[in-house]
């Protein structure tokens, strides 16, 4: 019974740890520019075959179209790959601020919202022309066996997928906290006017901010792929649990986002465990009650501003 | 230094401020005095660049400055301390001086030494160095936007409202050290509604009326100007 507890809780870490990097991926644009990116579902899966076609790029084999030889992942191939679809997805993260948000953003109404998701409508629709609607497998870089840890059956791609997700949330956080760079990141999510007052380039942080949110939903794709296999349609579910994670810890507050990934990720787990078709009442259930309840999110604070 | 010539600015339809004429000299005291909503918040605004001129050029040591983004502005020498001090309240004190410094790229030590120059200044903020500048109270947040403006090590430093929401004591206390900034040389354009106070510190001043310059001299001219006292002085009296 220990076993299954323990291997429970590490398929929850690791699907919780790509739930907190896509969370944190919405709190970036969020605080620095009060928008979002909506096709966030969409770079996810674009990642996901980007890093696809830099495997097989990088190893010179032939994929099939429903799955990638094993020794195409092998060795410094898939940290490759995740490091070109990050760089991919967060050079289109920069366009979609520029043609999607950038006009709409600071003005009344919604328009980026529905901008942002047509934007990842055309991109399913360019993916769908090159890569087809087929799943494909993804091979990890550790290989598809399972290892055996106190009795407990655990994926390597999952502890892959824990311990890339924990380094990156760790760097986000000193960076954000001890540099000029992330400094400048949190005075512009605080205020954007008065972070030009001090002579930061708004603009530049904020298309700083949509490329590094971009990015991580890149790389999340990469991550993801050996485990729910590299699907035009896998981003979707994914941003959407993430989206709920943020919301769950706290839009505003990364640190919290990346909490509300990781227990959205445990308690799905732990609710499958019990009762499969329960997971997502559990979940949504969850956020309502949240809502209601703290609607700044668990780890969010409501600012006070002395006058 | 600065010369704002025929200068509109505007709120979507509604015109804040129309055909401001104003000037400043290197090493001046000007003020803006004007009661609430006379434009004087907004004309500052224009001038550090974070809201469009409709009509009309701003220049700033002989260059025209009407169209440059508010962060080339800073690094040219201009620095707000804006109303309601703005301070980053998630950001500790220390931090809040840093970002003020942001453009000029300092080594470690030498912004250590500029942060301590303002810790001189301004001592209480010393001993808040570390807290969160949100944990301040009202008067040291406006010191910390003081200082924060003038990490930047501006020609002309613009204050808005420094005075607004404080007690007495510490209002005498700010004005005291707005003194001593001009006399280190900083020039220094000034808006308040306290009006007595900012004109008895002002070389020259001007006086806004619904978005218009309706009156303008010396700080001593318009001090017993008995306009001016009807207007602004006998309701801004009993603070000073």
């Amino acid at each position: 019974m220990l076993a299954t507890y323990i291997q429970t809780l590490v398929s929850g870490l690791a699907i919780g740890g790509v739930y907190a990097l896509i969370a944190l991926s919405f709190s970036i644009t969020f605080t620095t520019t009060k928008t979002m990116n909506f096709a966030q579902g969409e770079f996810i899966s674009f990642g996901a075959f980007i890093g696809v076609a830099a495997l097989l790029l990088l190893s010179g084999l032939a994929g099939g179209l429903t799955a990638i030889p094993g020794e195409a992942a092998a060795g410094w191939r898939y940290p490759a790959a995740a490091l070109i679809a990050t760089v991919v997805a967060g050079v289109m993260g920069v366009l979609i601020f520029l043609l999607a948000v950038r006009p709409f953003a600071g003005k009344r109404g919604m328009n980026w919202v529905m901008s942002t998701i047509g934007f990842g409508v055309i991109l399913q629709s360019i993916g769908l022309t090159i890569w087809g609607p087929a799943p494909v497998m993804v091979p990890s870089p550790l290989g598809d066996g399972v290892l055996r840890i106190a009795g407990a059956g655990v994926r390597p791609q999952e502890l892959i997928v824990l311990a890339s997700a924990i380094a990156i949330m760790v760097i986000f956080d000193f960076v954000m906290r001890r540099t000029r760079i992330g400094k400048a990141m949190m005075a512009v999510a605080h205020s954007p006017q008065t972070a030009s007052l001090m002579g930061i380039n708004v603009n530049t942080v904020m298309i700083g901010a949509f490329a590094l949110s971009s990015g991580l939903a890149g790389l999340a794709g990469v991550l993801i792929a050996p485990i729910a296999s590299a699907s035009l349609f896998m981003g979707l579910g994914f941003a959407l649990k993430a989206f709920s994670g943020a919301i769950i810890g706290g839009l505003t507050n990364p640190r919290g986002c990346i909490y509300g990934g990781f227990i959205l990720g445990v308690l799905e787990s732990s609710v499958g465990l019990w009762q499969a078709q329960w997971k997502e009442i559990v979940v949504f259930s969850l956020i309502i009650l949240v809502l209601a309840f703290r609607p700044q999110g668990l780890f969010g604070h409501a600012s006070i501003d002395k006058v | 230094m600065l010369n704002l010539k025929n200068v509109h600015l505007a709120y979507g339809p509604i015109t804040a401020v129309r055909d401001a004429s104003i000037e400043v000299q290197q090493g001046e005291v000007v003020a803006i005095v004007g009661g609430n909503g006379a434009g004087k918040s907004t004309l500052l605004k224009g001038i550090a660049g974070l809201m469009p001129v409709d009509s009309g050029q701003i220049s700033f040591e002989n260059n025209d400055i009407t169209r440059m983004p508010p962060h080339v502005r800073v690094a040219r020498g201009i620095a707000l301390s804006p109303e309601g001090r703005q301070v980053f309240s998630d950001q500790s004190v220390y931090d809040n001086l840093t970002l003020g410094a942001y453009f000029r790229r300092l080594s470690k030590e030498a912004l250590e030494a500029e942060i301590e120059e303002q810790f001189k200044l301004f001592p209480r903020l010393r001993e808040r160095r570390s807290q969160l500048a949100e944990t301040l109270s009202g008067g040291e947040q406006q010191m910390l936007a003081i200082a924060r403006a003038l990490m930047s090590k501006p020609k002309l430093l613009l204050l808005d409202e420094p005075s607004l929401g404080l007690a007495p004591k510490i209002i005498q206390e700010i004005f005291a050290i707005i003194v001593s900034l001009r006399k280190a040389g900083i020039t220094i354009l000034l808006v308040e509604q306290m009006a007595n106070m900012a004109l008895a510190i002002a070389d020259r001043a001007y006086v806004l009326e619904t978005g218009r310059v309706t009156m303008t001299g010396t700080g001593q001219q318009l001090l017993h100007d008995p306009k001016v006292r009807a207007a602004y002085l006998g309701v801004t009296h009993t603070a000073a």
